[in-house]
């Protein structure tokens, strides 16, 4: 009896929750015109005109392009950057290092919007808007990760790096033949995280990519969204944005659940 | 690395003073050089907009024009601003219901999949799997689930409810917006709330069985006060993440209809980007961080409190 009761609510919940999934997927493969309940939610008379569409007027290829850049460069940036100050914050001696290191810990205290106004008037300044690198530098600073970084770096052995000292080692072998290597699990938990962070992220492209060739998936959508684009279209355009990001769910989950658990450990 | 050091400390100390000024600086510089990246990025980035929000907030300042101090002028502005008490008495209401609806569903979901049972991860990958997704796309899909002629207010039809979307509602617009907050937040807490639970010593709870306790009380005297410091921690999370809401109020309402669902950062977005007023903006950044903190403040009192 309470078996089954948890069974019942288990099946509820999964399907409440992946209803809009499925409506975003169905929709997206039905001939565009108007929409009728329940008649488009049966998947039946699939087309692919949405896609169609979307692929061939809107710039869904070009933003999508823009995501993956915006999400990888980030990613590889955010993570070397973090990987050299984790090092250098756990087990480096250099004056300064304590009131550095808190004040990367004290920000991550202070909301994002607060920063978002002279951040882009700095940006826009110096010529930054609609274009890459006004998009992706800003968001190297990530204090998460250096102090997620210097947190697993703390917790390796000292002797190892005297070790590799003593053999003459200099810093730069160091860091590619052991902290590189050793640092691994906490790059890929954090890499996973960087990544969907950026691919998702929607206000600063939002601020920063006033053009149509240089909106990233989440803005393009949206403009569809509120350009009163047929409801097929958007949704085809979602199911392209959703894609990559499932795969990686897919292949990476462990990570994901990792960096939820391990992000989740500092407080 | 502390017996080379040690060592040197002790060569330094007979050397004379120039000879351990340069080997201090030998020490330290390897580790200056490693941080100086990062650190200059945040300082340009992160540390110096932070400041200069604060700055801007005591100026009138127009791009490409002249800035001046205008001392509390702009604060002055927003305490006497009817749409900035709105922007709050909304952001309040919004996290007052999406922040215990989302930790009340995490804890309920947590329940259900924390016994190992044929394919219980899959179902604990079915309910991560929206806090994957972009706020956008949800956005995109509640758009139509909650519009006029989406599937729940067909179902409120079907089922003798009249009226329209809830979205163009100027009071269900909020419990709509919730239930998409909910939606995209649950399947994190779930995860944290695992994995305490997993912590919790079996004993415990059999030991409660033997005495005759029923599974409500074991859960309330027994699951529940180990779960505390995770539920503290959710609490201070979803709140910083309900304040800061904008991607799917943006793209589901745009504030609207009328100011009914205009966050703080909507209206700080709308300041900012739309009116160009900066200087109002950033005064708008500099409360919602202060709200932060005195959210911050008051958890940790209660949770003081009750330790």
């Amino acid at each position: 009896m309470k078996r089954a009761v948890r069974a019942t609510l288990l099946f509820l919940a999964a399907v409440v929750t992946l209803f809009p999934f499925y409506a975003m997927l169905v929709l997206s493969f039905k001939p565009i015109g108007p929409v009728s309940l329940p008649g488009s939610l049966l998947p039946s008379g699939l087309s692919l005109e949405a896609y169609d569409q979307v692929l061939g007027t809107a710039s869904l290829a070009r933003w999508l392009v823009n995501t993956a850049v915006y999400a990888i460069i980030s990613v590889i940036g955010v993570l070397a950057l973090s990987m050299l100050a984790g090092y250098a914050f756990a087990k480096k001696r250099f004056p300064g290092k304590e009131t550095m290191f808190w004040s990367f810990v004290a920000m991550l205290m202070v909301p994002y919007h607060v920063t978002l106004i002279p951040l882009f008037i700095l940006i826009a300044d110096w010529g930054g808007v609609d274009t890459y690198w006004g998009l992706i530098i800003p968001t190297l600073a990530n204090a998460q990760a250096v102090f997620l970084m210097r947190q697993f770096i703390s917790t390796l052995p000292d002797e190892l790096f005297e070790a590799a000292r003593l053999d003459g080692c200099g810093e730069l072998r160091i860091l590619w033949s052991l902290v590189l290597p050793l640092t691994k699990p906490i790059m890929a938990t954090l890499g996973v995280f960087v990544f969907l962070w950026h691919w998702n992220d929607y206000l600063w492209p939002l601020v920063i990519g006033q053009s149509e060739e240089m909106r990233t998936l989440t803005v393009g959508i949206a403009s569809l969204q509120a350009e009163r684009v047929p409801l097929n279209v958007v949704m085809a355009g979602s199911v392209v944005a959703f894609v990559p990001i499932f795969m990686a769910y897919l292949i990476g989950q462990r990570y994901f659940v990792e960096g939820v658990t391990t992000t989740g450990m500092k407080g | 690395m502390t017996t080379t050091a040690s060592a040197r400390e002790r060569a330094a100390t007979t050397a004379p003073a120039r000879k351990r000024a340069g080997a201090r600086w030998r020490e330290a510089r390897p580790g200056l050089l490693l941080v100086l990246p990062a650190f200059a990025l945040f300082v340009l980035f992160r540390f110096g907009p932070a400041i200069a929000g604060g700055v801007l907030s005591f100026t009138d300042y127009t791009i490409g024009g002249e800035t001046e101090w205008t001392g509390l002028a702009n604060f002055d502005r927003l305490v006497h601003d009817d749409r900035f008490w709105d922007a709050l008495r909304v952001t309040v209401i919004y996290s007052v219901l999406a922040v215990p609806g989302s930790i009340i569903v995490a804890l309920g979901m947590a329940m259900l999949v924390r016994r190992t049972f044929r394919g219980v991860r899959l179902f604990r990958s079915i309910f991560f799997l929206p806090v994957v997704t972009s706020l956008v796309l949800a956005g995109v899909i509640f758009s139509w689930i909650f519009s006029e002629d989406g599937p729940w207010s067909s179902l409120l039809r079907a089922v003798g409810f009249e009226g329209g979307s809830w979205l163009a509602d100027s009071v269900l617009v909020l419990p709509a917006l919730v239930v998409v907050s909910i939606w995209t937040r649950f399947g994190y807490g779930m995860l944290i709330i695992l994995a305490r639970l997993q912590d919790i010593p079996r004993e415990l709870e059999e030991a409660a069985h033997v005495d005759g306790a029923g599974s409500w009380q074991t859960f309330r005297h027994i699951i529940l006060p180990q779960l505390k410091p995770a539920l503290f921690f959710l609490g201070v999370l979803e709140t910083t993440v309900a304040f800061q809401a904008f991607d799917t109020i943006w793209v589901m309402t745009g504030g609207g209809p009328a100011r009914a669902s205009r966050t703080l950062v909507i209206e700080l977005y709308e300041q900012g980007f739309r009116n160009f007023d900066q200087d109002y903006a950033a005064t708008i950044g500099v409360a919602l961080f202060v709200m932060t903190l005195v959210v911050a403040l008051i958890q940790r009192l209660i949770m003081g409190r009750d330790k």
